[in-house]
């Protein structure tokens, strides 16, 4: 056996392990047939009707979910070009923080297109410039379809918020999307600072306490922390704060201190002045006017049996973030040390109370007036998974209420934008010459399974809603949308659902450049999987199937 | 073999076998790469071992993340990046212009040519070659006010082998720019001082070129600012955080009025420094609404962040080192390090600083400074990928320009230079040379076909049409090139397509050396233990 008796060719260059894939069948049909398929699993999640997914992650912990971004996550996905379009809904959810399936599951479909494309004869490239032109289109033709006069919203407005949100939290939590929209418009517009376009997504926290149901939910104006208070008072009103980033205690050196004792006199005398020491500082406290002390590190024994003397109460809130958030409630500066703060240093709160929710100790800082502040959205439920369920779509409340103060442009909801982008782009590829008309108007058709999806989700006849829907569009009703409940076809506006113009733009943009992304590719070179910890069944089954 | 003098596990190819190897090698490695060239090329997947992707169409990128075995390949390879260090561009041209040398000499070998004859005919081509090249370059000269015209065909013509067309377009414009800004008459230019940062952000088209820097980290205080406006910079490498001293020491105090002293005392070099700054700030500052911004290399411990928090001072710590350097270029000033001897002509100015935070991540502009020398960058993408991509094309566009401007002369471009050269080659160089060393030169000269016809097959037109049709106008008389969309002949200089001078001889210069080599080995002697696994 010599070299001589090699294979010619690229496979024999490489070291052992790899795979080297290439050529339309080998390389562009597999990865379109992958992407397809993770398009199939979260597919069905699109829309208030879809199924939640059961998926248990390599930690064997249990997700249930219709949230794509989150099904997608816990999936580990290993195929390269599934993966593509994994992280082009990543990108989605992190920049809009919702729309995630919309990206995932168009990119798909826009692949099976391509196959089919492909099956004709079409060169990739052909069908990657055509894609390239359709959303390109699509884009411009969605511009027009935005909603006169939504670009000028009050961001203050409930109604108005709620309009928006609604299509956002209804796809997540179908039936509940009332009771958990007008919490989160609650808690958005209470902090939404004086420029909108500054609504920062930490300021609205999240409080998920087992017990109870959705109805027990409310919105507290400032922050909840799942600890107990240090001290025996465990309620404060009307109180200025304190607060120490580094900790409630004796000052210590950086060097290592040792403390040199001569006689049992001297003994006695150390732990008298350290005593007077904390209390002085203590003492300067109080007398600054604070109530509350709140401390990002150890409280000593000590310290704290000066401050109930001198009837302060004392938090500990060990992160750090967490101790800014606090800061930002109260409008506090941080100290590091224990030290006598200035006036202007102190921040207040309405109350500070220890209470109990549900068998769970948590501390709660009202504040009520203050505009930027924090608010928190105290979320029960039954289990956790659907305390977790919830927390979801309150997060894709929130960020749609991000999204809407920057950019408050709204199209009609309910498939109405898809046909009737699917409409328009059919007669632009009509009217295009040239091979890749056939991939524009393949794009155009790929939009129909929005509302293909929603009323299979839905358990209607696909086909009939497409169709009238297409009769409706035709002539001239830009605005009809299926209207699930009662299985027809309605005017948007009418049922009053809307979808963000930039969640739509977002999505479609990285779906067709993650499908082009994927078409590009005609070799792919795989190294040897790195050795690593094994992964457990339940990750390689869902590995199968992709 | 009579006598094995040779260890029994080692392998031996001697003679036409090894000759072989090597010739299907280089070939191989020319398959793989050759869909790679050109605007026109496709896209390869790289999948590592932890399972990252990387897209890529750059030869250099794929050479090295493939992790080739094969003896041949690797030499190849080697050489290639060595084009790749040496100027920046052309990888894929050299591993498919060796590839070819050796797919011609095969053909003459088989029927009966000693290899050394072929190598000879090689060197005089290539000589020739060299020479035709000095003749055939435009010269761009680049005095004071180089052509941005010139500067920006060539870097389109590198960029959009890398990227699809509007993003290389796009990016054309940046890297221009960005290297003019750096450039210093007299002085070569250092590409360092252009910072490329990348942003997991948007769609890759939101790529611009911030005529400042972008520094990767922001401010650990929550209470300094996030925006500031006129702002004076001071860059310095003075440790603002409390180190412990080398030696093993300890303090002994009997009461806690000492411990506290103590305390205070352990501090005081490090607080003393800080007050230096916030005097400097007080004095430039003072009366007007002017900023003051600490950019240190060592890091500030938080008391003197909440120190400089107080007073106003937006402090960033752990700036990288380069970045120091780029600072001083973009903003003026100097890089202080020590804060004993301030005075107001070490600071530099910037007409906004501010931080934007993604995620977990914070980035601080530093943006609207005065009369630039450093610029930065800034790549977005929605994925790793994508920013991967961009960086390699950006990298390789930064060279082109820089190699155009130091070269002073660029190469006409789309296969215009190699179907001339080649007429050249046959028409007269081979005339003049005697005996076999002809079929060397023939050798040589069409092996430089093989970038026309490489273009042509990638963009789906018919090689030999092409061919053809190239050669025939180069016979009028007429210097022409491909034009990839329909296949026909194109001047490059009215398409704006440029190639590097230094690229293209670097590649006449190193293929032949390489291709000569291996042609010349006779023997494969691979010692020692059997390498290859058993099958």
């Amino acid at each position: 056996m010599g070299f001589s008796m090699q294979p010619y060719g690229i496979q024999s260059m490489l070291k052992e392990g790899y795979r080297h894939l290439s050529g339309l069948d080998e390389a562009v049909i597999k990865n379109i047939d992958a992407c397809k398929e993770l398009s199939t699993i979260t597919r069905t999640s699109i829309g208030p009707n879809g199924m939640n997914k059961m998926v248990i992650n390599h930690l064997d912990k249990l997700f249930v979910t219709n949230d794509a971004a989150t099904i997608v996550n816990e999936l580990e996905v290993q195929h390269p070009a599934a993966k593509i379009l994994v992280l082009a809904a990543k990108a989605q959810q992190e920049e809009i923080g919702d729309g995630a399936n919309l990206t995932i599951s168009f990119a798909g479909e826009l692949l099976q297109n391509a196959g089919e494309l492909i099956r004709m004869g079409l060169h990739p490239s052909e069908i990657i410039s055509g894609y390239t032109k359709g959303i390109n289109k699509a884009v411009e033709f969605l511009e027009q379809l935005v909603e006169p006069g939504s670009e000028n919203m009050d961001v203050r407005d409930k109604v108005q918020v709620i309009s928006r949100m609604r299509a956002a939290v209804a796809s997540k939590q179908f039936g509940q999307e009332d009771i958990l929209c007008s919490l989160v418009a609650d808690a958005c517009i209470q902090v939404c600072p004086k420029n909108p376009a500054n609504f920062n997504v930490d300021n609205v926290r999240v409080a998920k306490l087992v017990g109870g149901g959705l109805h027990n939910s409310a919105i507290v104006r400032g922050m909840v922390l799942k600890t107990d208070a240090v001290g025996s008072i465990k309620l404060m009103e009307k109180a200025k704060v304190a607060v120490f980033a580094g900790g409630v205690d004796t000052t210590a050196t950086e060097t290592k201190g040792t403390v040199l004792i001569h006689s049992a006199e001297q003994l006695e005398n150390y732990a008298k002045t350290e005593e007077a020491k904390v209390e002085e500082l203590i003492k300067a406290v109080a007398e600054s006017g604070a109530k509350v002390i709140v401390s990002g590190g150890p409280v000593g024994e000590m310290a704290l049996h000066f401050c109930e003397r001198y009837k302060l109460m004392v938090l500990k809130i060990s992160s750090k973030f967490e101790l800014r958030r606090f800061c930002r409630t109260t409008g506090a500066v941080a100290h590091l040390k224990l030290s006598r703060p200035s006036p202007d240093d102190l921040g207040y709160v309405d109350s500070v109370s220890v209470e109990e929710i549900g068998g769970v100790t948590v501390t709660i800082a009202r504040n009520e007036e203050g505009g930027n502040s924090i608010s928190t959205v105290v979320l029960r439920g039954s289990t956790d998974s659907i305390l977790d369920d919830l927390e979801r779509a309150v997060d894709d409340g929130v960020n749609t209420y991000k999204a809407m103060c920057r950019d408050s442009r709204t199209v009609p909801g309910a498939a109405a934008t898809e046909i009737e982008l699917a409409q328009r782009l059919k007669e632009y590829a009509n009217a295009e010459t040239g091979l890749d008309k056939y991939a524009v108007s393949k794009f155009a058709e790929s939009f129909e399974f929005v509302p293909k999806t929603l009323a299979d989700n839905a358990g209607l006849n696909a086909m009939e809603i497409i169709s009238s829907l297409y009769t409706g569009h035709g002539s001239g009703n830009t605005k009809l949308g299926i209207d699930l409940e009662e299985g027809v076809c309605k005017d948007a506006s009418e049922m009053n659902v809307w979808d963000l113009y930039v969640t739509k733009v977002f999505a479609l943009k990285y779906a067709a450049d993650a499908a082009c992304t994927v078409l590009r590719v005609d070799q792919i070179i795989m190294a040897k999987p790195a050795g690593g910890p094994r992964r457990d069944a339940a990750a390689a089954a869902a590995m199968d199937e992709d | 073999m009579s006598l094995r003098v040779l260890n029994p596990n080692a392998e031996v190819l001697n003679k036409s076998a090894a000759l072989h190897m090597n010739i299907n090698a280089a070939k191989g490695l020319q398959d793989v790469l050759k869909t790679n060239l050109g605007p026109k090329g496709t896209i390869k997947m790289l999948v590592g071992g932890a399972g990252d992707i990387k897209l890529t169409k750059d030869g250099n990128t794929l050479l090295k993340e493939m992790q080739i075995q094969n003896p041949t390949a690797i030499m190849i390879a080697r050489t290639a990046v060595a084009q790749d260090d040496i100027s920046g561009d052309g990888t894929t041209s050299t591993v498919i212009f060796i590839g070819e040398l050796m797919k011609q000499s095969e053909r003459y070998i088989d029927e009966g040519m000693h290899p050394r004859v072929l190598v000879d005919g090689f060197e005089i081509a290539k000589r020739a070659t060299l020479q035709f090249l000095e003749k055939f370059k435009t010269s761009a000269i680049m005095g004071n006010e180089p052509d941005k015209e010139i500067l920006k065909m060539v870097a389109r013509t590198t960029l959009r082998t890398k990227l699809y067309e509007s993003l290389a377009d796009q990016l054309t414009d940046i890297v221009v720019n960005s290297v003019l800004c750096i450039r210093k008459p007299e002085e070569p230019i250092d590409l360092f001082m252009v910072e490329i940062m990348h942003m997991r952000h948007k769609f890759d088209v939101d790529t611009r070129l911030v005529e400042g820097l972008v520094l990767d980290h922001g401010s650990r205080h929550p209470d300094m600012k996030r925006r500031a406006e006129n702002c004076y910079i001071l860059t310095c490498n003075v440790s603002l955080e409390y180190e412990k001293s080398e030696i093993n020491a300890g303090f002994f105090y009997s009461n806690a009025e000492q411990r506290e002293a103590m305390v205070a005392a352990e501090r005081r070099s490090v607080d003393e420094r800080v007050k230096k700054i916030i005097e400097m700030k007080n004095k430039v500052c003072a009366g007007t609404d002017n900023n003051f911004v600490v950019i240190n290399q060592k890091g500030i411990d938080p008391p003197s962040l909440d120190l400089l928090a107080r007073e106003g001072i937006i402090a960033l710590r752990r700036a990288k080192r380069r970045n120091m350097e780029r600072l001083v270029l973009a903003c003026g000033g100097e890089a202080v390090n020590s804060v004993d001897d301030l005075t107001p002509d070490c600071l530099g100015w910037a007409g906004l600083v501010y931080e934007h935070v993604l995620g977990e991540e914070k980035y601080t502009f530093v943006e609207h400074v005065k009369n630039p020398h450093s610029c930065t960058i800034l790549i977005k993408g929605p994925n790793d990928h994508t920013i991967a991509q961009i960086k390699d094309a950006v990298r390789d566009g930064l060279r082109s320009v820089k190699n155009t401007l130091e070269d002073e002369c660029v190469v006409l471009g789309a296969g215009a230079f190699e179907v001339a050269a080649r007429q050249y080659l046959i028409n007269e160089v081979k005339k003049t040379v005697q005996g076999r060393a002809q079929l060397g030169v023939e050798a040589f000269a069409d092996a430089l076909l093989v970038v026309p016809k490489t273009l042509a097959e990638n963009a789906g037109l018919d090689t030999q049409d092409v061919i053809i049709a190239l050669k025939s106008e180069h016979d009028k008389g007429n210097v022409v090139g491909l034009n990839l969309v329909n296949g026909e002949a194109v001047d490059p200089q009215f398409a704006g397509i440029f190639d590097n001078y230094s690229v293209k001889r670097q590649l006449i210069n190193s293929g032949p050396v390489i291709a000569s080599q291996l042609l010349l080995v006779d023997e494969v002697i691979r010692a020692g233990r059997n390498m290859r696994k058993p099958t």
